[in-house]
């Protein structure tokens, strides 16, 4: 629960005849986290994939094109799961027949997307021309006629050049489509002055007729081919329906059969035998002796490496937390893994986050709304992350639901009370929020004093058995010695500066400063003079916990604004604007509510990674990733 | 009763206690927030401590908000 997953290093040595079963066994275990081996000396050499290696990624290449051309993504569910054994069998045949049967489909829809292409190119080109009569053979071809076909901004102005000409002119989008006709000794001149105003050709396709003639054809031929296209994707979804669990298992089967095979890159080898190294969780290690001895009749050697065991850095990390509390881990994973010599903090994240969320937002409405929302995205999502982070959410909304019976508040009126919503004559003790802001702002010091003082306990017990007792008590001690007797002082030196009375020299006084002394005496024999610039943060990370205060009343007040605002605006008046105000409330308790799981959620967050972790955490754990699959798509047989 | 100069004068108070610790935090954040992202664009497991670089001038306005709590719920009576 404190710490992460105990683990064993387990060396696998035996004779290359029976790598393959070992791979096998270790594969169906799941269990085994290898350590790829890199250091190649004359005597052991990183072993060679088999040589179905490079066969079966081509597969798993061409099987993946075909499934991204029938858009499968690999998430989808299939009713049931392939035996492995017809996969084997068939999947070079049926692959290649599917291959073919998908690109024949593809190609088509290629054709007919180059073709409607092309169609539209004509159309686009044509368009601004169907004002003018003109056949389009008559556009060009002539001896002693330069034709000039395009659009302009303006009209061409060329009565300089000659006033030998013929124009046709129209407007068109922001400018004009010109036919200018002009004799050919003029033609350079005219055309040097018509790029001077904007002029971009048109290059007319060769068909016959006019313009208005042309384009009715060419709609009913663009119809025609659309509808050819939406027949060949039909063909393709019929495709896809049909061969996607088989496009699934397989893809699967490939990705299970290369892991296999390229797994020797992970091993030490000899000529004759091969080494793995790996870990495995404790717990699973009598499973895999009886494992590897039954596969090769006790032919390969497993053994426990305990001599390496104290160093954290190379053990790889499986959390380990009761099923409450798991949900949290994401949290804790979000910012990093811990050492495997580390406390692993998910059990105090558990007890902590929702209750400070629930301290900010604390509100009978809200908890309630983030509970439904809560279980409704838990049922309809199935990532895990965000599953996590929806269990959180209801773990929260059912403190906030607390925090607002405490509060009196329910979407930001009184529920109970002379102004209460149901309950005007009675009044249970409650401790409404606006007005007890100094009270409260007391009770979050209090919150960040106590949440520093067991991040620096947990960093005194990760010092402690990390560098041994003189380093923990110099560096956390020191710590925990300053802030109280930084509290000490505090509280007997800020009334009387307040008040502006003198300051009187008493017990509690003279004992916060020894403590403070002392503290910065240790501080300064384990850091050096540098970790005085790290003091004023032991005041900032106490004062940030007001935070705690000051992000509920505000969404508080947003509420209480909200209600206020479609009370006096809409609700007020009478008939149809009460249907105004009901709106207003909806919208604006709907963003407060988005507001109030926002920023609550991250400023809780923030709490423990910034003020709370910093104290003891550090983290930079490997992530344990077994040898294995977890199959959905195929069985083994 | 309350002083109206006297408490108008708290109000803008409050007001320019969580105005310009919001300005300040703005420009802290906008700084190590884009570059947060781009280290996450590297590498995606940077988000926890990103977040953490990104969120540590916040700490400026909740203590403008503090002071403007303070100056409005208590010193605010006493006028």
């Amino acid at each position: 629960m404190f710490k992460p997953q105990a683990m064993t290093k387990v060396i696998i040595a035996g004779s290359k005849d029976y790598m393959s079963i070992v791979i096998n066994a270790l594969y169906a275990h799941n269990a085994v986290h290898i350590s790829d081996f890199v250091d190649e000396d004359d005597d052991f050499k990183i072993g060679k994939p088999y040589a179905n290696a490079t066969k079966l990624s081509e597969r798993a290449v061409s099987l993946r094109s075909i499934a991204s051309y029938l858009s499968i993504k690999g998430k989808e569910d299939i009713q049931k799961r392939y035996p492995e054994g017809t996969i084997t069998d068939e999947i070079d045949e049926k692959t290649e027949h599917l291959n073919v049967e998908v690109t024949q489909v593809t190609d088509k829809i290629n054709d007919l997307d180059s073709r409607i292409k092309d169609i539209n190119d004509k159309k686009r080109l044509l368009d601004p021309l169907k004002s003018f009569d003109l056949p389009l053979d008559l556009y060009s071809g002539y001896r002693s006629l330069e034709v000039f076909v395009g659009t302009l901004k303006g009209l061409p102005d060329i009565g300089d050049i000659t006033s030998d000409y013929q124009l046709e002119t129209v407007p068109y989008g922001k400018g004009h489509v010109i036919a200018l006709f002009v004799p050919k000794e003029f033609g350079d001149d005219v055309l040097k002055r018509l790029q001077d105003q904007g002029y971009s050709t048109l290059s007319l396709p060769e068909m016959e007729g006019t313009p208005k003639e042309i384009l009715p054809g060419l709609d009913a031929q663009l119809i025609e081919l659309e509808s050819e296209k939406e027949k060949r994707q039909e063909d393709l979804s019929a495709l896809r329906k049909r061969y996607m669990d088989y496009i699934l298992a397989s893809d699967e089967y490939l990705s299970i059969a290369t892991q296999k095979a390229e797994a020797p890159l992970r091993f030490a080898t000899t000529k004759n035998a091969f080494v793995i190294e790996g870990w495995i969780p404790t717990k699973n290690l009598a499973h895999i002796h009886s494992d590897v001895d039954l596969a090769t009749d006790g032919h390969v050697m497993v053994s426990e490496d305990t001599s390496e065991a104290v160093s954290a850095e190379k053990v790889p990390i499986a959390l380990e937390n009761p099923l409450p509390s798991r949900p949290f881990e994401t949290l804790v994973r979000a910012f990093s893994l811990p050492k495997y010599n580390e406390i692993d903090p998910t059990t105090f994240v558990a007890l902590v986050y929702p209750f400070l969320f629930a301290l900010m937002l604390g509100d009978i409405g809200y908890g309630v709304t983030i509970i439904v929302i809560g279980l409704l995205v838990r049922r309809l999502l199935k990532s895990k992350g965000i599953r996590d982070l929806a269990a959180i959410l209801v773990y929260a909304g059912v403190i906030s639901l607390a925090f607002g019976i405490i509060y009196n508040e329910f979407f930001g009126v009184d529920l109970v009370g002379k102004n209460g919503l149901i309950l005007s004559s009675y009044a249970y003790p409650t401790i409404p929020r606006f007005d007890n802001v100094l009270t409260l702002l007391l009770v979050t010091l209090v919150i960040g004093i106590l949440m520093l003082t067991l991040g620096y306990v947990l960093g005194f017990v990760n010092e402690y058995r990390q560098h041994g007792l003189k380093h923990a008590v110099l560096s956390k001690v020191s710590w925990l010695l300053m802030l109280y007797g930084g509290v000490l002082v505090i509280i007997e030196i800020l009334p009387p500066l307040t008040t502006g009375t003198a300051i009187s020299i008493s017990p509690p006084l003279v004992g916060g400063l020894v403590l403070l002394v002392i503290g910065l005496i240790f501080l300064l024999l384990d850091e050096g003079i540098l970790g005085i610039a790290e003091l004023p943060s032991l005041l900032s990370n106490v004062l940030s916990y007001t935070r705690l205060l000051s992000i509920g009343i505000a969404s508080a007040g947003i509420a209480l604004a909200v209600n206020r605002l479609s009370y006096a605006l809409f609700i007020d008046k009478g008939g149809v604007w009460i249907i105004f105000g009901v709106l207003m409330l909806i919208v604006g308790h709907a963003v407060n509510t988005a507001l109030g799981i926002l920023d609550s959620g991250l400023q809780s967050l923030r709490l423990h990674y910034v003020e709370f972790f910093t104290k003891f955490y550090r983290g930079g754990g490997m992530k344990y990733e077994p040898f294995g699959y977890e199959r959905k798509y195929t069985e083994e047989q | 009763m309350v002083d109206p100069i006297g408490g108008g004068m708290v109000a803008l108070a409050a007001g320019i206690a969580v105005g310009a610790t919001g300005i300040g935090a703005a420009l802290g954040e906008q700084m190590i927030g884009s570059a947060a992202v781009g280290a996450m664009a590297e590498d995606e497991s940077f988000f926890g401590r990103g977040l953490v670089m990104t969120v540590i001038p916040e700490s400026i306005v909740i203590f403008g908000l503090v002071v403007a709590l303070i100056l409005l719920f208590v010193t605010m009576p006493t006028i």
